[in-house]
């Protein structure tokens, strides 16, 4: 048995070339133990394979790429179970079945897909919920941002924000690390100050003003939204801060656009 | 920026709230080149990000707003009527710019949807709306969405620079015949629309197909396509009318898309509208027809044995109901059309049981697995090591234990 230490986070590119030495090596998920950079390094990884080399495969060890896609995602969740989880299903499909992947009631297949999909919907949310403000900087705009992914997205959605907002200068923090773009270069900085996030916005009220006038208050589904934007989002969220009083008036107002029509019909 | 123009934005807001239309479709991908030093934005292919949700359930996606609600016609179930007693404001062509790109910049939206009520003229309200969205794209390189609701008598010449700028362009049908429009919108003409919705579509579909003969595309025109709305419940159409309105829509002029919007009651309405909403059990009844139309291919004279859809059961429950002989149907053996047409089962679930049929036969503990609506999926199939009672469906009041508790309504009767 051997413990196995992802140091960096979320660990994918270590994960992977860790993954293909043991499986050259024949070292089978049971002979693994996974863990994340929060345990401490006890036993280190080079030992392994000087052991086990004497039993190396010939085999053609490369992964298709809708398999890597996958593993790509998954190895973004946060629980550290993902790294056995991946090099098992990685060793089925590589030594016990090619297209493991397509059964998609097998249960290891179930949880990568489940994995998989938690941090698509988390990087997705995070490419809509996240909320810039725009600060000075040496005479320039600069946008910076405060946003608590469930799970490791800023790496997944690092894409989407340099082309979107290219010509922009913007600061992305996470409580595990920061993105910063200066329109050329992009530079990543561990455990970053939230300090530095600036309280207010002179946009951020047009944008509240506008949500509150947006809504229909003849139309109240709670749940629904709810479904879309569940609170652990909302404090990052601006206009979130709204919502309540919103929801409490609604009834007075769809009742008063009523008794205005009335009124006139009577009149 | 000032209060004024907060003001202005709660007027103008306000009044496009009664649009249900706020998806961002697809329009393909784009965004700023590696070169290009100036411009903001992308599209990422698939439908628009939805970046806050209101408690209406509904997503905003884009900046919604009439450029102005002052408006010479007099619809009645509009509340920017010439006749209804509404504060009035109007955006300026720069207003409009900068709201924009400053509500993009901090990532609150992915762009732009503009309507307008008709001030001066037809073509006078046109004109400014494309010159906002032309000052978008050339002055500013805005890549973002851009959906435009044109103006239904604006000249040919504009709805064609409409579409270089747009990525979706719209005409509110409003209602599904001329004899409710003129009744209530007695401006609008049904055939006037058609025509528009027509040369647009043939303008789209040029620039989607043809190629110069040096091989080179032609600039874009409205990539999204077309869309429109019919306000439901405000008149006394049914929903074959409806429905049968949609279908010509959609294969004739090809639009992208049809909204259906449950009348609401407005403020200072006309006396010709009724007092109360339309439930929104039939505007959610008539979504899930149309999605059964356009991806499950079921035809309309299928899902419609009335005048009105069951408010009871969904249309393919619904359908189901009607035709219990065709049940229970085998998961491992059904073919794709089939598959599509079972009560419970979704077209992305019928992908996966196609996927893991071609590998694996299908038991009743795959189904358990993929957290299918098992209640409601048990009497109308089998898998290998499950089939139903086959009296089942034949007893009494069988279709009883799908009805839906009637749900809260405001301002129910």
């Amino acid at each position: 048995m051997k413990t196995i230490t992802i140091s960096s986070v979320p660990g994918f590119d270590e994960w992977r070339q860790v993954s293909r030495e043991c499986l050259a090596n024949l070292i089978t998920p049971e002979d693994i133990i996974w863990q994340g950079a929060q345990a401490t390094q006890d036993d280190l990884f080079g030992n392994i394979i000087d052991n086990a080399s004497s039993n190396k495969t010939q085999r053609n060890l490369r992964i298709p790429k809708p398999l890597l896609m996958l593993l790509k995602y998954a190895l973004c969740h946060q629980d550290e179970s993902r790294f056995a989880l991946c090099y098992r299903v990685l060793w089925r499909v590589i030594y016990e079945n090619k297209n493991l992947i397509h059964l998609k009631t097998d249960d290891d297949v179930m949880q990568l897909y489940s994995m998989a999909k938690a941090v698509k919907r988390d990087a997705y949310k995070m490419s809509a919920f996240l909320r810039f403000r725009e600060v000075i900087l040496e005479g320039q705009e600069h946008f910076i941002a405060w946003y608590e992914p469930e799970h490791f997205c800023l790496e997944v959605k690092l894409d989407f924000f340099k082309t979107r907002f290219k010509n922009m200068r913007w600061s992305i923090l996470t409580p595990y690390r920061a993105a910063h773009w200066n329109t050329e270069t992009l530079v990543l900085e561990d455990n970053p100050d939230p300090s530095v996030v600036p309280n207010n916005d002179r946009i951020e009220s047009y944008w509240l003003t506008y949500y509150s006038n947006i809504f229909n208050p003849a139309r109240i589904k709670t749940n629904a939204m709810l479904s879309q934007m569940p609170k652990k989002y909302w404090k990052n969220m601006p206009e979130t801060t709204l919502i309540d009083d919103m929801i409490k008036q609604s009834d007075a107002r769809a009742r008063k656009m009523i008794s205005d029509g009335n009124t006139q019909q009577s009149d | 920026m000032h209060d004024k123009l907060i003001q202005k934005l709660e007027i103008l807001s306000d009044a496009a709230k009664y649009d249900a239309s706020c998806a961002s479709g697809s329009a393909g991908k784009r965004h700023a080149g590696k070169a290009e030093k100036t411009g903001i934005g992308s599209l990422t292919g698939g439908a628009g990000i939805c970046h806050s949700f209101t408690p209406d359930g509904r997503c905003v996606s884009l900046l919604k707003i009439l450029m102005t609600n002052y408006c010479i016609y007099d619809c009645h179930y509009c509340i920017n009527r010439v006749s209804s007693n509404v504060q009035r404001a109007r955006f300026s062509v720069k207003e409009t710019v900068d709201l924009t790109l400053n509500f993009y910049k901090r990532n609150y939206i992915e762009g732009l949807f503009l309507s307008s009520g008709i001030v001066g003229s037809p073509d006078i309200t046109m004109e400014s709306m494309v010159r906002i969205a032309k000052s978008l794209r050339l002055d500013h390189g805005f890549k973002g969405y851009i959906h435009l609701k044109t103006i239904p008598n604006a000249s040919p010449e504009l709805q064609a620079e409409a579409g270089l700028y747009a990525d979706r362009l719209s005409i509110n049908v409003e209602m599904p015949t001329q004899s409710s429009l003129n009744k209530y919108a007695p401006e609008k003409d049904l055939s006037d629309i058609h025509g528009s919705m027509n040369s647009l579509k043939d303008k789209i579909a040029e620039h989607k197909f043809d190629k110069t003969f040096s091989g080179k595309r032609p600039p874009r025109f409205a990539p999204g396509g077309q869309s429109t709305q019919m306000i439901i419940g405000a008149d006394d159409s049914n929903d074959k009318t409806i429905l049968g309105t949609s279908v010509k829509l959609y294969s004739q002029q090809k639009l992208r898309r049809v909204y259906y919007s449950a009348f609401s009651p407005i403020p200072h309405a006309s006396e010709v509208l009724p007092l109360k909403p339309a439930p929104l059990i039939r505007e959610h009844r008539l979504y899930q027809a149309d999605w059964l139309l356009r991806f499950y291919g079921f035809e309309l004279n299928e899902i419609l044995q009335d005048d009105m859809l069951d408010m009871d059961y969904d249309p393919k429950l619904a359908w189901a109901l009607r035709n219990r002989h065709l049940f229970p149907i085998d998961l491992n053996k059904a073919d794709k059309q089939l598959l599509l047409r079972v009560p419970g089962l979704g077209a992305r679930t019928v992908q996966k049981i196609l996927s893991i049929r071609r590998n694996t036969k299908l038991n009743w503990v795959d189904l358990t697995k993929m957290r299918l609506p098992l209640k409601k999926l048990k009497p109308f199939i089998s898998v290998g090591d499950y089939f139903p009672d086959i009296h089942l469906l034949d007893s009494n009041n069988f279709e009883l234990q799908f009805k839906q508790p009637k749900q809260f309504e405001l301002f129910s009767a």
